[in-house]
């Protein structure tokens, strides 16, 4: 009897609420993100149809070393692979000095305009990271391109050298404006969650201002800023578009570009192998990251906020400080939409006269005289793409939501489990998904999903498949969401309510949900923000009723009609803007929780 | 064994004979009437290409039958993906394709069954059958291009002079490792390697000297070596060399031609060059094919017929540089360049088994050049 009660007791401890809901989510996380990466490894060795007459005498189908061979002993892998570590390396370390900087700046000193500035900081990443990259080019582009001149020259007179045209510096710099928002975001919430007790004590013992930064702050963010390292380093690693436009007018390629020349020349089992080699890159990060993440958790017990924030005085430098920052803000946000928003009124591209402007493009009807006679109505009265946005906004939506529910639970499991295997495992399985190329990511998804696999029906075409796969891919944001927050409560409120007899659900209602409502919609904001622009992972899996926003423009950018696709992601934009201002008003969210700070 | 031999090959020939009987009769017992009927019961179908032109021909055909059809536009490598996937999987959604990269869709779709060939009546007459299989729907010219504001005449009259220090700089090309048919092209350029060397021995009137195994891959390298400018859109370079107000405008090395058609509303000084030896860029088809396993194969054919008929073609045929090999169908009003046959004088076509087999070849010799 005795045994069998102490069975049941162990059976019942070990199968605690966040236990089960471990091991639940490592099944389910297992399936989407192993799976693909076996299907991707078994792809690497077979002979694809075109690449057989490479292989002497090998068939499709057939199995290869080649392949390997070929991408290992390459010369032309090397430079590719150092300049994508270059631009990832270089855009890590950029986000978290010019995100900390600026975090600093507005969390910590006296600076004014701190609240137009932060609302400002948030918009690049809203945006597509080409919007940048088409401003840069519009700006800087020199005769090499040929074509108009570039505003820069128009201006000064001077044509811009190669080097600041095209190349390493920017897409550098372009990848940094737009993925700085991170580093802003994570460190300031950081910085805001530093109780100044610690730096007051500093204070009295006799250290210097400088000595409390570097021997307080500065270890007390270090976890952050290997966080915003890790997110921005893998983006680089990942990013095609900068890349592809400013690098080839000087022959610059990247680990992403040599995998989408792969992909176009029919040759699999090549791409996938680049593919690998950029996800094990991201995963080394990701390890050096979770040793750093171990530990910070000797530290969360004195994270607790205090009401009272230490501000440092910049003195007279306080008002011109903010002018320019306020200033720089405004340029990195306003020139892009306005480089958008220009092109997208006027009926000829590239032609600055008055009567060339017009609102044809957004509200006129479908004709083949007026501008460049597309035959298309205007994006505000065109059933297609008002459906397509649509879809747009319910799949982002649904992917916010699950992500958001899943991330809570997974946070809630991390924590609670926090120290143990299983925990340290479901916490960096759940960010594997952000390392994997979204190119390589749809295909697979594809692959995996079409057909009926034991419960799962076949999802082929439908939407269902579109939110499984945007909230696979955009997890890791809202499980590092989930873990920063469930952080933040201790367990006795919940032992507390486990005394009084409150079952698990219960708890989780009454206790932690209510406690999280702040953090749990903040949560659903980048998941939101990334499905509404996604392109490169939704375009093989969209359906004839399913057509996305991005996915419908994309048929105008071919013909070179820009100023629809452009039209189209200032509305993104603007929709994007506004539901955030509306969730922060009625909800009480913040961007900057919903990255996991 | 000597004796199987001889079996096999008079099977064979037997086999080939037979083939060609039934590709005469293949649509001796149609029944259109029953084909437009079963069209109409289908109500519906799905269309994948990689132009946006097939979405206004989709309307008129929905205007005129009353069945909806719904395109998709898809680049080469998402179209055989899906396409791909679609046939193995079985969930079928796709009825019928216009395809681009005959290299790539013949090796993994057309190959193995998962696309077939079908000749609406439309075509069955109206095109000759060297255009019939697979069905051409259009031939596109890709030229080589340059700004008449600058220069009066063509700039160059042998391709070789694009490796010449004059154009270092100046030459603009879509790259070639992210666009399939250029590999096919430059494919075709190799297998025609003694060309290119005797017009490099006309024009500067000696031998050429190889540094790499054939004429075609010594122009790659000189061309790339001599500082060519990688763009990623074609309308970026034709804007690019059309733009007016420039002092040392680049030429535009084979973009698509079908960009001359905004030249008026965006107000580029551009042409293409016609003379330059040995060719003034080159073709490529779109072709028409069926899904095997279409959900609705009778609506599939009919709109492959209405395609093939001057209203189903009225996208195309309000452009410049779509040639319809269908003498129902009368070619673009562009002047002197209304002939395919004009075309087929100067710019050069590629040999599809060939280009299928040296791809990967071409690809890797580019990045080798390119130093990767």
């Amino acid at each position: 009897m005795t045994t069998v009660g102490r069975l049941i007791g162990r059976i019942r401890m070990k199968s605690s609420p966040e236990r089960l809901l471990a091991v639940l989510f490592m099944i389910v996380l297992a399936y989407v993100v192993f799976v693909p990466l076996l299907v991707m490894l078994k792809e690497t060795v077979l002979v694809h149809p075109m690449e057989r007459f490479q292989i002497p005498g090998a068939m499709p189908g057939d199995f290869t070393w080649h392949h390997w061979k070929t991408v290992l002993t390459s010369p032309t892998l090397v430079k590719p692979l150092m300049n994508s570590l270059i631009i990832a390396v270089s855009l890590g370390l950029l986000s978290v000095l010019v995100g900390g900087i600026l975090a600093w700046l507005v969390v910590r000193t006296d600076m004014p305009f701190k609240k137009a500035i932060s609302n400002l900081a948030m918009i690049p990443y809203i945006m597509p990271s080409w919007t940048m990259t088409l401003a840069w080019i519009t700006i800087f582009k020199n005769q090499r391109i040929g074509g108009t001149q570039g505003i820069f020259q128009y201006l000064t007179g001077i044509e811009p050298p190669n080097w600041l045209a095209y190349g390493m510096l920017p897409i550098i710099i372009c990848l940094t404006l737009h993925y700085f928002p991170f580093g802003f975001m994570l460190i300031g919430r950081a910085l805001q969650n530093i109780d100044s007790q610690l730096e007051e004590s500093a204070e009295l013992l006799g250290a210097s201002r400088w000595q409390n930064m570097r021997k307080i702050i500065f270890p007390l963010v270090l976890p952050t800023i290997f966080s915003t390292f890790l997110l921005t380093f893998s983006r680089g690693l990942g990013t095609f578009g900068a890349p592809s436009f400013l690098g080839g007018p000087v022959r610059l390629y990247v680990l992403s570009t040599l995998l989408h020349s792969n992909l176009v020349g029919q040759r699999t089992g090549m791409a996938y192998i680049i593919a690998l080699i950029m996800i094990a890159f991201g995963v080394l990060v990701l390890y050096m990251d979770s040793k750093v993440l171990a530990s910070r958790r000797s530290f969360v017990t004195i994270s607790g906020k205090s009401g009272y924030r230490g501000v440092t005085s910049l003195g007279k430098l306080s008002k011109p400080i903010g002018i320019v920052v306020l200033a720089l803000m405004a340029l990195v946000v306003i020139v892009p939409v306005v480089v958008l928003a220009i092109d997208s009124v006027m009926l000829l591209p590239g032609r600055y006269e008055l009567s060339n402007f017009s609102l044809h493009y957004w509200i006129g009807p479908a004709s083949s005289t007026i501008g460049l006679g597309t035959n298309v109505a205007g994006v505000l009265r065109n059933p297609q793409i008002l459906e397509a946005f649509g879809n747009s906004l319910k799949l982002s939506l649904a992917t916010a939501l699950i992500c958001g529910t899943a991330g809570m639970l997974i946070g809630y499991a991390v924590v609670r489990l926090r120290g143990t295997r299983t925990a340290y495992l479901l916490n960096n399985l759940s960010f594997v998904p952000y390392l994997i190329p979204s190119i390589a990511f749809g295909s697979i998804f594809l692959a995996l999903f079409g057909v009926p696999r034991g419960p799962i029906p076949g999802l082929y075409g439908t939407f269902t498949l579109l939110v499984l796969a945007c909230s696979v891919k955009y997890l890791p944001y809202a499980a590092r969401s989930g873990i920063g927050a469930m952080m933040q409560i201790g367990p006795e409120l919940e032992e507390a309510g486990e005394m009084a007899g409150a079952g698990w659900l219960q708890r989780l209602r009454k206790i932690v949900f209510p406690l999280q409502k702040g953090p749990f919609f903040s949560g659903l904001l980048l998941p939101f923000i990334s499905a509404m622009r996604e392109l490169s992972l939704v375009v093989l899996l969209v359906a004839p009723g399913t057509q996305l926003a991005t996915t419908i423009t994309i048929r105008y950018t071919e013909r070179g009609w820009t100023a629809y696709a452009n039209a189209v992601m200032i509305l993104i934009v603007a929709v994007v803007l506004i539901l955030e201002y509306i969730s922060r008003r009625l909800l009480g969210t913040d961007l900057a929780k919903g990255i996991g700070g | 064994m000597r004796k199987s031999t001889l079996w096999i090959t008079i099977l064979l020939v037997l086999t080939l004979l037979a083939a060609g009987t039934v590709n005469a009769n293949e649509y001796a017992d149609e029944d259109w009437d029953e084909i437009i009927r079963l069209a109409k019961e289908e109500g519906e179908l799905v269309a994948y290409a990689p132009t946006s032109r097939l979405a206004i021909a989709a309307q008129a055909f929905e205007e005129k039958y009353g069945i909806k059809v719904t395109t998709h536009q898809l680049s080469e490598v998402e179209m055989i993906e899906r396409t791909y996937r679609e046939a193995v999987t079985g969930i079928n959604q796709v009825d019928l394709v216009l395809i681009e990269d005959l290299p790539s869709m013949y090796e993994l779709l057309i190959k193995p069954g998962h696309l077939i060939n079908y000749v609406p009546p439309a075509a069955r007459e109206a095109v000759p059958p060297e255009h019939q299989n697979p069905l051409v729907f259009v031939y596109q010219p890709r030229v080589i291009g340059y700004n008449t504001e600058v220069y009066e005449e063509e700039p160059i009259e042998s391709i070789w002079e694009l490796t010449l220090p004059k154009w270092r700089g100046k030459v603009l090309m879509r790259d070639l490792a992210i666009t399939g048919e250029h590999q096919n092209f430059f494919a075709e350029l190799v297998r025609r390697s003694h060309e290119l060397e005797a017009e490099y021995e006309r024009f500067f009137g000696e031998p050429l000297v190889l540094t790499e195994e054939n004429a075609g891959l010594e122009f790659m390298k000189r061309l790339i070596q001599n500082d060519l400018v990688i763009m990623t859109s074609d309308t970026r370079i034709s804007e690019a060399v059309g733009a007016r107000g420039q002092t040392d405008p680049p030429i535009g090395f084979i973009y698509v031609y079908s960009h001359h058609r905004h030249k008026e509303a965006k107000d580029l000084a551009l042409e293409a060059m016609e003379n330059v030896k040995p060719f003034s860029g080159y073709s490529y088809g779109m072709f028409i094919q069926i899904a095997a396993k279409a959900p609705h194969p009778n609506a599939a054919k009919l709109f492959a017929n209405f395609l093939n008929t001057p209203e189903g073609y009225e996208a195309w045929h309000n452009g410049v540089g779509f040639y319809s090999m269908n003498k129902n169908i009368d070619p673009p009003e562009d002047g002197h360049r209304d002939s395919w046959d004009w075309w087929a004088e100067r710019v050069w076509s590629y040999d599809v088994e060939f280009a299928t087999q040296n791809r990967g070849y071409i690809l890797d010799a580019w990045m080798r050049f390119m130093n990767y």
